[in-house]
């Protein structure tokens, strides 16, 4: 079998197609391509404990960020706050369906998803119980990786904060600090997950 | 010039990287199951449309107003140029700014980029492969911060809603704006930026094979 080994000895950048030999890496570094320069892959440390641990705050957070108001205004003695749930109502309310289904997806459904296969995967992986269906929610990570956009929305509260404390009274409130743990979460976990090592676990355990 | 899987028969799978010995010019991912060709199917097809429609979008995102702004009662509608200018009259040149280049320079920078890595796959440049892969990861990697104005718009429509006294209300322009944002990512998604590499090769290849024809021609005449 001279073809089985060159596929598995060898691996291709994803960028410029070069063919190279698969890089034995140490914890913590990563392989780049010789010829354009693109990143491999690389190699985590602790990456599944890490990832598990990363993904449940994340999703115990999600409660409080999404639900919890965020900021609100005070004028003339009218207060009023808001979480990013009710972004999402007022904008259904005002019959902009297109722009509340784009915030919703980019905001809660989609990097909710993310953590869930994650966790899910991870989870499966530590307690040895690979199944096939793994596969069909991992290849679904790198999806939801484009499209999650909860650092986009918190930079775009800052700017409303900036906005709105010269309008008016402001108030920080419980849900930004959720906001900013729950981003911090859905960040680091694109630092601890190792996909490359996760395709590599499961190839291993569904060919046996 | 160093070897290509393609060249090997070989392809590489787009969702877990596997190297697969290709039979087909689409096939399973022995690894992940993914359907997959050697390169992305009409690639340049795909990733043309996605941005026409892009710049389709464009247009009205910046015709129609974003929100309106209701004080005592009084609509006051701005598009993303009159907002970027109300916070210029306003002193908050930081965040004019910031939107400024989020909500105008970069979509159109994007969609200027992905024409010119479009062209850049089929003509010959004067970009160096390295810069062009550069210039496809700033249009991948600035995708999504194209949709701040709407999620700002978005927070400040939910926050500022104090009956008669002022609110304010997302506008059509939005909608076309995060329609634009979306069609840009799509379009990022759709090319492949291998065609870039293989685009070199054979201008490398041709350049060469002209020079050994116009040798051989001069010979031919000596005669
Ligand atoms: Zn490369
Ligand atoms: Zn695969």
């Amino acid at each position: 079998m001279k073809n089985h080994s060159v596929v598995n000895n060898m691996i291709a950048c994803h960028q410029c197609d070069s063919l190279l030999p698969m890089p034995y890496l140490l914890e913590g570094q990563n392989a780049l391509c010789g010829c354009c320069g693109a990143m491999l892959f690389s190699k985590k440390k602790d990456a599944i404990n890490r990832t598990i641990a990363v993904a449940i705050a994340g999703l115990l957070l999600f409660f409080p960020a999404t639900l919890l108001p965020i900021i609100g205004i005070g004028a003339a003695g009218l207060y009023n706050d808001a979480s990013l749930v009710d972004c999402i109502t007022l904008l259904i309310d005002s019959r902009n369906y297109v722009l509340a289904f784009a915030v919703f997806m980019f905001t809660i459904a989609i990097p909710v998803v993310r953590l869930i296969t994650a966790l899910y995967i991870t989870w499966c992986i530590k307690f040895q119980q690979i199944k096939p269906s793994l596969l069909v929610f991992f290849r679904s990570y790198h999806v939801l990786d484009t499209w999650t956009m909860l650092h986009v929305f918190f930079l775009g509260v800052i700017v409303s904060m900036y906005k709105l404390s010269s309008l008016a009274d402001m108030t920080i409130d419980g849900g930004l600090f959720s906001l900013i743990l729950l981003l911090l979460c859905s960040t680091l976990m694109s630092v601890t997950i190792d996909q490359h090592s996760i395709w590599h676990e499961l190839e291993k355990s569904l060919e046996q | 010039m160093s070897n290509k899987a393609l060249a090997a028969g070989l392809g590489s799978c787009p969702k877990c990287h596997k190297l697969n010995v290709m039979h087909a010019s689409r096939q399973v991912c022995s690894r992940c199951l993914t359907l997959f060709s050697a390169r992305k199917p009409k690639s340049i097809e795909y990733t043309l449309a996605w941005t026409i429609a892009a710049l389709v979008m464009f247009i009205p995102a910046n015709i129609y107003p974003m929100m309106v702004f209701y004080t005592f009662g009084k609509p006051e509608a701005s598009t993303i140029l009159e907002g970027i200018a109300i916070f210029i009259q306003m002193g908050m040149l930081p965040v004019a700014v910031i939107i400024f280049i989020a909500s105008f320079v970069v979509p159109l920078g994007k969609i200027i980029g992905l024409f010119t890595l479009m062209y850049n796959t089929k003509r010959k440049t004067q970009l160096t492969l390295k810069q062009q892969g550069q210039l496809y990861h700033i249009v991948e990697f600035l995708g999504p911060w194209s949709m701040l104005d709407v999620f700002v718009v978005t927070v400040m429509a939910a926050v500022v809603n104090l009956g008669f006294l002022s609110s304010i209300e997302p506008a059509v322009g939005i909608t076309y704006f995060t329609l634009m944002v979306v069609f840009t990512i799509f379009a990022a998604e759709s090319f492949d930026p291998r065609l870039l590499w293989d685009n070199h090769q054979k201008h490398n290849h041709q350049s060469l094979s002209e020079k050994t024809y116009k040798n051989t021609d001069v010979l031919h005449h000596d005669k």
